[in-house]
């Protein structure tokens, strides 16, 4: 069952249309890829569901309810988490300020402690102020943030954006254990390898319309995703 | 313990300020020192908003008049109230309160005022939200110098008891500092604070960050009117343009010297500023050096007030505090 699906969905700011006629679903414990370059209409797709950008057009269900143009609160509080890009860290906030900052919706009582465990680099930094961490520790502390509100769903934005290979594995690894764990995650990306990898679905975004959309198996070899991605037409380049 | 330190050291500096002042018992030196901790008051309850949440206030002073001004109403003699204030409702006119009740009710009228406004603003973005504090401001000021028959207009309102010295001040802000701090280590002031740093972040975390600005602004409204009752009983005379741009742009100079982000610089602040403000009044006054007198023109405390405040903003742009917290020095090893 689709535990969300997007409809239809039209963006525009000011006049310059971002997303025109966007369809996607996620449906429960899958891991939903959304890729493409710079200005697909990637992010605006996401800003849409997380809430605060309302949509020109276009309908957004999420577990039966209609929740579109809701407010970011609100939608937060219904089960879905967003991890923006950008590693939006509190600066001056320690990293456990941080992290309490995430059990909000809980009133305190979600576990920093366990998510402490399973990032050792977070912990022994704990009193440090966010700020000062490392672009590698910055992203893992949003997800552990993240984490912390216990969302069903998962929204997150170039997560590799900027690190290192290294650290984009284990920023991956976290991810996929939170899928073992039965979250559902929808993950926005500009490179594809990893994806391919990691996700059940894939679609491919350009000029705010999806272009492709299939199962990872299917599209393994690369070469749709690339065709898709840069709009070459069958039998061109 | 260490969760303490910041309240605990900075209510002992204020304790000590006091004892000194008292060993030295100028009678002059009392007077500057009360009116500074009555300002710090005032700009503690603006650093509960504007430090917390980020969010700039130009408005403030007008609690700190609606505060004044209410205290004024319940604590002048019957007989006063009834022939210059014709327009006041007759519990104020026919009445008198004890001091500690009229302070508290004067918080209360302020902080109510904040809940209605704070209603329509904190749904602003944060300049729109400044900006409007500041209109704000200048609507407190044109009623309450026009509205004569409840205000006295701008004549003065003379014979406030004048109950207010530096112990009373001393008491005033040390409850303002425990209140300050309590508010920032709570959950309703991390989530703030959160909000401050990065709004998306928060609102994805289910952060109401309306509400929240909300009740800081109403919180920190009752202390700015609590620091206005207090200025009426030091001073025992109001005038409305005591109220305005002049202590708006003093009382944000002691926020920003010291630094917008921290309790210890709302302190600091108002600390640096008054010494600046008053060196350079003594040197208005002039010295004498011999056969010769020596004073520097009218108006040098304000340009020295704003070269303090430049200097500040280029060198060390989150205050003399940094931001940080007064705490003792941590063992090392």
């Amino acid at each position: 069952m689709a535990l969300l699906t997007v409809e239809n969905l039209h963006v525009s700011y000011g006049g310059v249309t971002a997303v025109r006629g966007l369809s996607l679903s996620v449906n429960e414990g899958e891991v939903v890829s959304i890729l493409g370059p710079n200005g697909a209409g990637k992010s605006s797709t996401l800003a849409v569901i997380a809430g605060g950008v309302a949509p020109r057009a276009g309908r957004v269900t999420y577990a039966g309810q209609d929740i579109t143009g809701g407010r970011a609160e609100e939608i937060a509080r219904s089960g879905i988490s967003l991890v923006p890009e950008g590693r939006h860290v509190f600066a001056t906030l320690t990293v456990e300020e941080n992290l309490a900052v995430g059990t909000y919706m809980h009133k305190g009582k979600a576990d920093i402690a366990g998510v402490l465990e399973r990032f050792p680099r977070l912990k022994e930094r704990r009193d440090f102020p966010a700020g000062r961490l490392s672009g590698g520790e910055q992203q893992m502390l949003v997800i552990a943030r993240a984490m912390l509100a216990k969302p069903k769903l998962m929204l997150v934005d170039e997560p590799s954006l900027g690190l290192a290979p290294l650290i984009i594995d284990q920023v991956y690894d976290i991810l996929l254990d939170l899928r073992r764990q039965g979250m559902s995650l929808l993950i926005v990306e500009q490179s594809t390898s990893r994806i391919l990898k990691h996700a059940d679905r894939i679609y491919v975004l350009r000029g705010g319309a999806v272009q492709l959309e299939d199962t990872a198996a299917n599209l393994r070899d690369g070469e749709a995703i690339k065709r898709a991605y840069f709009g070459f037409d069958e039998g061109a380049a | 313990m260490s969760r303490f330190q910041t309240p605990l050291l900075l209510i002992f500096g204020m304790v000590v300020l006091g004892g000194l002042a008292s060993l030295i018992g100028s009678e002059q030196l009392n007077f500057t020192l009360t009116e500074m901790l009555i300002r710090m008051v005032v700009v503690i309850g603006i650093y509960l908003f504007v430090g917390n949440s980020g969010v700039m206030s130009f408005g403030h002073i007008g609690f700190m008049s609606i505060g004044a001004y209410a205290t004024a109403w319940m604590t002048l003699p019957p007989e006063w109230k009834q022939v210059m204030l014709t327009g006041l409702p007759v519990v104020f006119q026919d009445n008198t309160y004890p001091f500690p009740v009229a302070v508290l009710a004067s918080g209360l009228a302020a902080a109510g005022v904040a809940l209605f406004l704070g209603i329509a603003i904190m749904r602003l973005s944060g300049l729109a939200a400044s900006i409007a504090t500041f209109a704000f401001l200048a609507i407190v000021f044109s009623v309450y110098s026009n509205w004569e028959s409840v205000t006295g207009g701008t004549s003065s309102v003379i014979g406030i008891p004048t109950v207010v010295g530096p112990w009373i001040a001393v008491g005033f802000v040390c409850g303002a500092i425990v209140a300050a701090h309590a508010f920032q280590v709570s959950r309703v002031g991390l989530m703030l604070r959160a909000s401050r740093d990065d709004e998306v972040a928060a609102q994805s975390s289910a952060v109401e960050i309306v509400r929240m600005r909300l009740l800081a602004f109403v919180a920190s409204a009752f202390l700015v009117g609590v620091g206005g009752a207090l200025y009426a009983h030091f001073l025992g005379v109001l005038t409305t343009d005591a109220f305005y741009l002049a202590l708006s742009f003093v009382t944000l100079s002691m926020l920003v010297v010291g630094g917008l982000q921290s309790l210890t610089g709302a302190v600091v602040g108002t600390l640096a500023v008054t010494l600046i403000v008053e060196v350079l009044r003594g040197l208005e006054r002039g010295l004498d050096l011999g056969a010769s007198h020596i004073a520097l023109p009218r108006g040098s405390q304000e340009i020295g007030l704003g070269l303090a405040l430049a200097l500040v903003l280029i060198f060390r742009p989150s205050g003399l505090s940094g931001g940080k917290e007064a705490a003792w020095p941590r063992k090392r090893g």
